[in-house]
């Protein structure tokens, strides 16, 4: 598998306050991100996150440390050919229109004249905004702005893609709409690198992680690889028992309406409920085993620190 | 690290680049070019420093103020800072002409002395030495009003040395060692230097001049006449018709401009229609 | 090319901003306010109006390019919309010049349009077209080009309000420098009178750019003068950009 991007050791050390007080925001990262794969890079709030991004993009001058993209130096304007990249809340020229901004960006691209009108057309399609076409992007809503904003990343079909936060702000539908592009785009062939702390989104699209907190990397890997398939423990709602009945087995969460929501640590115990249920004529309307979830093993991560 | 370098260099070659060519400018002509807007002088000075740039706007300022200050008939000293009024105007400006030539007008007519006249003229001659028609001036009222004929002569000389002066100021200094000048002298002086002049400000300034001697001439006359009139019949006419009435003149005088001159039938003065400095 | 782009852009940006106009307009009412000025005056009338003509156009043509100038780079940074642009294959040094350029060509609109409403008057008032006025524009417009590099300079690093006070700091520095001259020739020789010389020189001398003087009274400049006074700016600006781009490359922008 081809490395896409690499970083090594990267410092940076922040001069902040009226009387320069040193703070140190990247504290040696390192971690590399394969073709084709949709990345997922994770921490708290102020971990770093957005200052690695801004470190890849040139933004940033790092202090110590390593970083190549396809290979290459990663400050080569050959390299920044062939990426994308979504700021955080972004802001644009508000005064152009759609088309207006994206032909901007394309000839930065130097895509040439007759090949930008096609891709400008087809990438409005692709995130949804042909009808706003010759809207100024002062009068967007922050949906459409987010997804003007990653139309933008795309404007010169990039390799790898650099999102930071790109959901954000999204109701529920907006944000299945950029989780299905980002799918295409991994279909497509392209490499996604997705800045986030919502973490069932995460979940949801990605093959491997890392996650920062205070300037480190604390973990990386696969999904599957890093979270336990164990089963932590097991939900099972059930009516037609009095609670006291099921005192010992595990612990009762919640009874009303005459149901009961109870929560079992102990696999042995699961079985002895269901022969009580069995025995008593009672009802078992769910039973869900829990596994560990990526909030359980950040929060386990953030805690550790 | 190479960018930075080449960088680095670009900037220190342009620096000296750029240094060397303001010592070139510097030398070169600015100094040439007399009463140049950069001329740094104490008086004014506080104006000058104020108008970064833009002195010559100040100067037409200044110069419009004080017309205003000087035609004011209500202020009694006005004229005891006429001297640096006036040279505040040149230190911002010393090429712009009409304050030198208004000034000595204003001395002449309002205070009669021609010494501050004749003073404002060569404020003006020794910031512009290639006009002729300070000099011209300054010696033709040396001439005429001051009776001062080596005086007149001097001026004569200097005016009569700068290229493109009229012929008519070589015949004026033979003739200024031997006489008074009289009317019909000034008169031609001005018609010719009127007519041979190709400068509008000079014309200007001639026709200043024949205006000024055609009023005195006129006004000398009526007056004499209303002397006569007053004689014959105990009083002032109304109006100055009636001295034709009276067939003491075939007709009233117009000045120069073809307007009528003001008569005051009390006082029997008569006086321009308009202030011969302001016209 | 891509500066040129980002100048295109630059140029949209700036003809729509709203201070342009107020200027303008204000320009455009002080020419004209000298007509009437001009009724006040004994003698050369014109000579009031191309006075205040040139220094109306000069005057604001350096408001709008400080005003302007001090708020390009800033507004980027501030707004983030810089982030896009510069991970970009783009240099930085091409997103400067490209700003330069872009404002460069909005005061030349300016200007031109400015000297349109001062010929027209002065036309009106001389039945001439005075052409010999256009050479102190256009050596208004090499002034205005030294300036904008400058509030470029200064944007690149700091607020517009602070921005704005330096370029007008550089701005008077330029105007008084003869009278450091005059300061130096008092100070005895030795030292002190060598580095006070070299600061003289180094500091920039705008009046290099002033003919108003001259072309209202009709002298005549020396093309010496002419020529090395262009050089003179374009060489002043050529060292402030490539300031400005070394003050720019290694900026992280946070």
């Amino acid at each position: 598998m081809k490395t896409v991007l690499d970083i090594e050791n990267v410092h940076k050390l922040f001069k902040v306050g009226f009387i320069p007080k040193k703070k140190e925001i990247l504290k040696g990262v390192s971690f590399s991100v394969a073709e084709g794969e949709i990345f997922g890079y994770l921490g708290p709030n102020g971990a770093g996150k957005t200052t690695t991004l801004k470190c890849i993009l040139g933004l940033i001058f790092p202090d110590r440390g390593q970083i190549q993209i396809f290979g290459q130096p990663y400050l080569e304007p050959k390299a920044k050919e062939r990426l994308g990249f979504l700021p955080e809340n972004p802001y644009f020229y508000d005064y152009l229109t759609a088309r207006e901004f994206l032909d901007f960006y394309a000839q930065l691209f130097r895509v040439k004249k007759d090949e930008r009108g096609k891709r400008i057309a087809s990438l409005l399609s692709l995130v949804g905004l042909e009808t706003a076409r010759d809207l100024q992007l002062r009068k967007f809503s922050r949906g459409m702005l987010q997804r003007i904003g990653l139309a933008q990343a795309l404007v010169n079909e990039p390799s790898l893609v650099l999102l930071d936060e790109p959901l954000g702000g999204l109701d529920p539908l907006g944000r299945k709409e950029i989780r299905d592009i980002i799918i295409r785009l991994k279909a497509e062939g392209k490499t996604v690198l997705l800045c986030s702390h919502i973490l069932q989104d995460i979940e949801m699209i990605c093959d491997r992680v890392a996650i920062i907190v205070g300037g480190k990397i604390l973990s990386q890997g696969s999904l599957t690889d890093l979270i336990s398939e164990k089963i932590l423990f097991t939900e099972i709602t059930l009516s037609g028992l009095d609670p006291k009945d099921l005192a010992g087995l595990g612990e009762s969460l919640s009874a009303h309406g005459g149901r009961t929501l109870i929560k079992v640590f102990d696999e042995e115990k699961i079985q002895e409920i269901l022969d009580l249920v069995k025995s008593r004529r009672a009802k078992i309307h769910s039973l869900i085993p829990r596994t560990q979830t990526l909030e359980d093993l950040f929060v386990e991560m953030v805690k550790s620190q | 690290m190479r960018r930075t370098t080449s960088l680095i260099l670009i900037l220190g070659l342009s620096c000296l680049l750029f240094m060397g060519l303001k010592l070139e400018i510097d030398k070169a002509s600015r100094q040439k070019i007399p009463g140049s807007s950069i001329i740094y002088v104490p008086s004014g000075k506080y104006l000058k420093t104020a108008t970064f740039g833009f002195s010559s706007l100040m100067a037409d300022i200044v110069y419009i103020w004080a017309i205003q200050y000087f035609g004011n008939l209500a202020i009694p000293d006005k004229f005891d800072h006429f001297v640096h009024i006036f040279s505040i105007i040149s230190d911002l400006d010393p090429r712009y002409v009409d304050p030198y030539e208004v000034g000595a007008l204003i001395a002449l007519y309002d205070t009669k002395d021609v010494s501050l006249a004749i003073k404002l003229l060569d404020m003006g001659f020794a910031k512009n030495p290639d006009l002729w028609i300070f000099p011209l001036e300054a010696g033709h009222y040396a001439q005429l009003y001051k009776k001062d004929f080596p005086l007149a002569r001097e001026y004569y000389k200097k005016a009569m040395d700068i290229p493109g002066a009229p012929d008519i100021v070589k015949r004026l200094y033979a003739n200024a060692a031997f006489k008074t000048m009289d009317v019909k002298t000034a008169w031609e002086t001005w018609l010719e230097v009127y007519e041979t002049a190709t400068d509008e400000r000079v014309k200007k300034i001639a026709s200043n001049h024949l205006y000024n001697i055609k009023a005195t001439v006129d006004i000398q006359g009526l007056r004499s006449v209303l002397e006569k009139y007053k004689a014959k019949y105990g009083r002032y006419p109304d109006k100055l018709s009636d001295i034709v009435t009276a067939g003491l003149l075939p007709y009233i005088p117009k000045d120069y401009d073809q307007k009528d001159y003001g008569y005051n039938p009390k006082t029997g003065d008569v006086k321009t229609a308009v202030i011969p400095w302001k016209r | 090319m891509t500066i040129k782009v980002i100048a295109l852009n630059t140029f949209k940006e700036a003809i729509r901003d709203r201070i342009l106009y107020l200027l303008l307009f204000f320009a455009a009412l002080s020419i004209l306010v000298s007509r009437v000025l001009a009724l006040l005056t004994v003698g050369d009338r014109a000579k009031v109006i191309k006075d205040v003509g040139l220094a109306s156009i000069s005057f604001f043509g350096a408001l709008m390019a400080i005003l302007i100038g001090t708020g390009l780079v800033y507004k980027e940074i501030e707004k983030r919309t810089i982030f896009t642009l510069i991970s970009k294959p783009m240099r930085r040094h091409e997103f400067l010049l490209g700003k330069f350029f872009g404002l460069v060509l909005t005061l030349l609109v300016m200007l031109v349009l400015m000297s349109v409403i001062f010929l027209a008057l002065v036309f009106f008032h001389t039945s001439t077209v005075e052409w010999k006025l256009l050479l102190a524009i256009l050596y208004i417009f090499i002034e205005l080009i030294l300036i904008t590099a400058v509030a470029i300079l200064f944007s690149s690093f700091s607020t517009p309000i602070l921005s704005s006070l330096f370029s007008l700091c550089f701005y008077l520095i330029g105007h008084f420098s003869w009278s450091l001259e005059t300061l130096i020739k008092k100070i005895p020789a030795g030292l002190l009178r060598v580095l006070a010389q070299i600061v003289y020189t180094i500091l920039p001398d705008l009046e290099n750019f002033n003919f108003k003087t001259e072309v209202v009274h009709g002298l005549t400049i020396p093309p010496r003068v002419l020529l090395y006074s262009v050089a003179y700016g374009l060489l002043y600006t050529v060292f402030i950009l490539t300031l400005a781009v070394l003050v720019f490359r290694r900026r992280d922008f946070i």
